[in-house]
């Protein structure tokens, strides 16, 4: 069945206690990866599903991971924190680097400019 | 990503790696507006040509209530952690499936299936998925065959009615059309076998 059949049958199907996210954009993602073919249908949905999960399991131990620091809060930064302590989430590291203000840039550059001077 | 003020690219920063110390930094501007991208809309042609592959995102949306109903329900979301979440489904989804890509690859197929998705999920650190997927597959598997077995029905089954076994209709054509071409009224009768003990059956020719 062509696509857009598919996607009604798998919405009435799927009740929407069931699946939150849209599954054609999830499609399209798993697609824009290197010498992606063909993704059958229970894979499709098992990687949305796994989505799902994902995100509660990334935001609720974020939120646990900080609070204490923030009033009740889920900030970028303990989604950082988390990312770096914790081996499951370790993939993101590269996508959430830790912010400094610009200021503090360039301060710190300032301070190495100066070490490197005194060598 | 464009238009947020803030770049993870050191080249575009000026600078060489070098300068980084310790892990990653970023430049944050002071206020993080933290406007909501394209990716919020659908723009309707689902190309992926349009975008690179890091900027397809879900729906932010979408995102951030399933994050708001994860948490205790007093806590809140900065504005800059749900669009940063955003990123990370896009980089997890990336995770998997080149990981079941790869798995596919090494057994000779073309179509990624849901045991190499498990499988990944397993792999990569995310074991404790499993089994909660493998019960919504169940699930989900029911509900499709459910919706195939009925549209499946409608289209086999839908002459006629069955009959009953314990009654029969015998129905005549009304509108007999006599020789000469007249059409005479016919009463027409039906019998049903009623096995009445005593009584005759009135047959009607």
């Amino acid at each position: 069945m062509s696509d857009a059949n598919m996607e009604e049958k798998v919405e009435q199907a799927t009740s929407s206690k069931t699946i939150s996210l849209p599954i054609s954009r999830v499609r399209l993602i798993m697609k824009s990866s290197p010498d992606v073919s063909c993704i059958n249908q229970d894979a499709l949905f098992l990687t949305t599903k796994a989505t799902e999960l994902f995100v509660q399991h990334l935001a609720l131990s974020s939120f646990k991971n900080g609070s204490g620091k923030e009033t009740n809060t889920l900030s970028y930064s303990d989604l950082a924190n988390v990312a770096e302590e914790t081996e499951t989430f370790q993939f993101l590291t590269d996508i959430l680097p830790k912010k400094i203000l610009a200021r503090e840039y360039l301060k710190s550059l300032e301070e190495m400019k100066k070490e490197d001077g005194n060598l | 990503m464009d238009g947020d003020g803030s770049t993870t690219d050191a080249s575009q920063l000026g600078i060489t790696g070098e300068y980084m110390t310790g892990g990653h930094f970023v430049l944050q501007a002071q206020d993080d507006e933290g406007e909501e991208g394209l990716n919020d809309h659908d723009d309707g042609n689902g190309s992926k040509d349009n975008f690179r592959e890091q900027d397809i995102f879900l729906p932010i949306a979408k995102v951030a209530r399933i994050m708001k109903n994860a948490v205790p329900q007093t806590g809140k979301i900065a504005k800059d952690a749900k669009e940063c979440v955003q990123e990370c489904v896009s980089e997890f989804i990336s995770f998997i499936t080149s990981e079941a890509r790869e798995r596919c690859h090494q057994e000779k197929r073309k179509t990624i299936n849901g045991e190499d998705i498990l499988f990944a999920m397993s792999t990569l650190g995310f074991d404790m998925y499993v089994e909660p997927l493998k019960h919504y597959l169940q699930k989900f598997r029911e509900a499709m065959k459910g919706e195939k077995g009925i549209s499946a029905v409608t289209v086999s089954e839908g002459m006629g009615e069955e009959l009953a076994d314990d009654t029969f209709t015998n129905q005549l054509p009304a509108g007999i059309i006599t020789a000469d071409g007249q059409q005479q009224n016919v009463m027409v009768y039906t019998t049903s076998y009623q096995q009445i003990p005593g009584v005759q059956q009135l047959q009607f020719s």
